[in-house]
């Protein structure tokens, strides 16, 4: 057996992240949140984190992409796996019309409308999880 | 502000208006008038018709091309229908003959602001408008969705958590909450498009489609719903069909829900039909149920935003499926009629245009029709 896996949930609706929290938790994951971008991207400067939940409409407009494109430029932290979790589908069909409704921000991220039904959380959790591991295994 | 050669004509301009609450400006040719016009940015331009110089046309011209509120009218000495006609074409709002009396101008420079400010008014009050549109995605998106997320999300985590301690009873009513929760998120969902996102963008990812794809992918997703009531959908599709310009996503939602309203407002055991045929350079396709109908004085209203049907029984919804499809019906610059009678059942019916040249486009759909063309009628 592997240890556990631990997440980090950036998101700035600390009830909502309860919600997503107990999920995880029940599903024997290590769970972390942090509800803004600027401490998320300092816990995930200071731990390791297997995967990342984010939110992408925090505070005063979508941080969350500003974050993630933040990420995308750190070397070591751009390979951590990305679950963006957002209320926000018709608008990113809006900012990007003519495009697919997902934009990937990271190489290896995926998309959920928020609220998030518990299967489908987890399901994309280690999905997401296995595609990293992958992609370590084709980097190294 | 009047720019006029005559000096006679500013000096009694400035004394009839004078006790009126007017800031006067003048000037003796077109060119000083111009120049003043973009200083002193005023709400009503006289203009004279004959000066020496640029003419009043040509002010008149300048204008509108500098700011097109400025409300002109035109001074004229020879005031035929003939130059005065012309001078509206050029953008003049009204015409002031010479002479002409204090009365004359003290009306006609009150007529001139109210239009002025009426023209104001319109410009403020559209861009209201437009900003309200552009937040309202946001706002309503993050504001009335984060919390209903939030809420789910935890009823999501509670059912799972509890399952092992709950009643059937308990287990069931929290069912009923998600269930209502998620009607609540959809009805937003709705909302947003109608309010704020603007349909006419989809034009920008319009290509050649083919609509018996499009209306058989409709009606497969609302096969389930059909099948629940016991109503049969028939589709007959006349071949061979143009294709459309359009796209297939927003068009099939259209449809999804005509027939879906078909299904809702059909009797059990009924049968919704579903035609197809191109007459005259456009597709039409109709949807006849033979339900409900829609009573005389609710039919001129069907397509408006939020319009739910006065006439009783229970017609659930958000009032805004056939304004949606409207909206998208007309960016395909089709149009959408309905004929209706109570108790008998109704039949909505689109038209599109069909792609004139759709010769270079076929390979690359046809792919596509073919996947999903075995689904088709049932």
């Amino acid at each position: 057996m592997s240890q556990q896996k631990t997440i980090m949930i950036i998101d700035d609706d600390p009830d909502f992240v309860e919600g997503l929290k107990s999920i995880l938790v029940a599903a024997k994951y290590g769970v972390d949140a942090a509800y803004n971008p600027k401490d998320g991207f300092q816990a995930l400067q200071a731990k390791h984190y297997d995967l990342l939940l984010l939110d992408i409409m925090m505070g005063r407009g979508a941080e969350g992409i500003m974050l993630a494109r933040k990420l995308n430029k750190d070397p070591k932290l751009r390979e951590i796996p990305v679950l963006i979790i957002t209320g926000l589908r018709e608008q990113m069909a809006f900012l990007f019309p003519g495009q697919a409704v997902h934009p990937h921000f990271m190489p290896v991220d995926e998309l959920v409308e928020k609220p998030v039904d518990p299967k489908l959380l987890l399901d994309k959790v280690s999905e997401l999880l296995r595609r990293a591991e992958a992609r370590k295994g084709e980097v190294k | 502000m009047v720019i006029d050669d005559e000096e006679v004509v500013l000096d009694s301009c400035r004394d009839i208006l004078a006790g009126g609450n007017y800031h006067i400006v003048t000037a003796k040719d077109g060119t000083l008038g111009l120049k003043l016009v973009q200083e002193s940015q005023p709400d009503i331009v006289f203009v004279d018709l004959k000066m020496p110089g640029i003419s009043g046309f040509e002010v008149l011209g300048r204008i509108c091309a500098f700011d097109p509120t400025i409300v002109t009218i035109v001074i004229t000495g020879y005031a035929t229908v003939g130059s005065a006609v012309e001078a509206m074409k050029k953008g003049a709002y009204d015409f002031l003959p010479k002479p002409f009396t204090p009365d004359q101008l003290r009306l006609i420079t009150r007529r001139g602001l109210e239009k002025r400010n009426l023209v104001l008014e319109t410009i403020a009050l559209r861009r209201e408008k437009e900003m309200l549109r552009e937040n309202f995605a946001a706002i309503v998106s993050h504001e009335m969705k984060a919390p209903l997320s939030a809420l789910q999300q935890n009823l999501f985590a509670l059912i799972a958590e509890l399952s092992a301690i709950l009643t059937e009873g308990q287990k069931s009513r929290l069912e009923r909450m998600k269930c209502r929760i998620d009607e609540l998120l959809k009805l937003i969902h709705t909302w947003l498009r109608v309010v704020s996102v603007d349909i006419e963008k989809i034009k920008e990812s319009f290509k050649p489609i083919s609509v018996s794809t499009s209306v058989s992918k409709a009606v497969e997703s609302v096969e389930t719903q059909a099948t629940r009531k016991d109503v049969e959908v028939l589709t007959s599709v006349k071949e061979p069909l143009g294709l459309v310009r359009g796209d297939e996503g927003t068009l099939v939602e259209a449809l999804v829900n005509l027939v879906g309203n078909a299904v809702k407002f059909s009797r059990v055991g009924s049968q919704v039909v579903v035609r197809v045929e191109e007459k005259e350079g456009n597709v039409f396709i109709s949807v006849t149920d033979t339900g409900v109908g829609i009573s005389k004085e609710d039919l001129p209203f069907i397509f408006g935003d939020f319009y739910v049907g006065k006439s009783g029984q229970e017609t659930r919804g958000s009032g805004l499926g056939l304004a949606i499809t409207r909206r998208i019906v007309e960016a395909h610059n089709g149009s959408i009629s309905v004929e209706s009678e109570q108790g008998k059942g109704s039949t909505f019916v689109v038209r599109l245009p069909v792609l004139k040249n759709d010769v270079h486009n076929q390979p690359a759909l046809d792919i596509e029709a073919c996947s999903s063309s075995q689904k088709g009628g049932t």
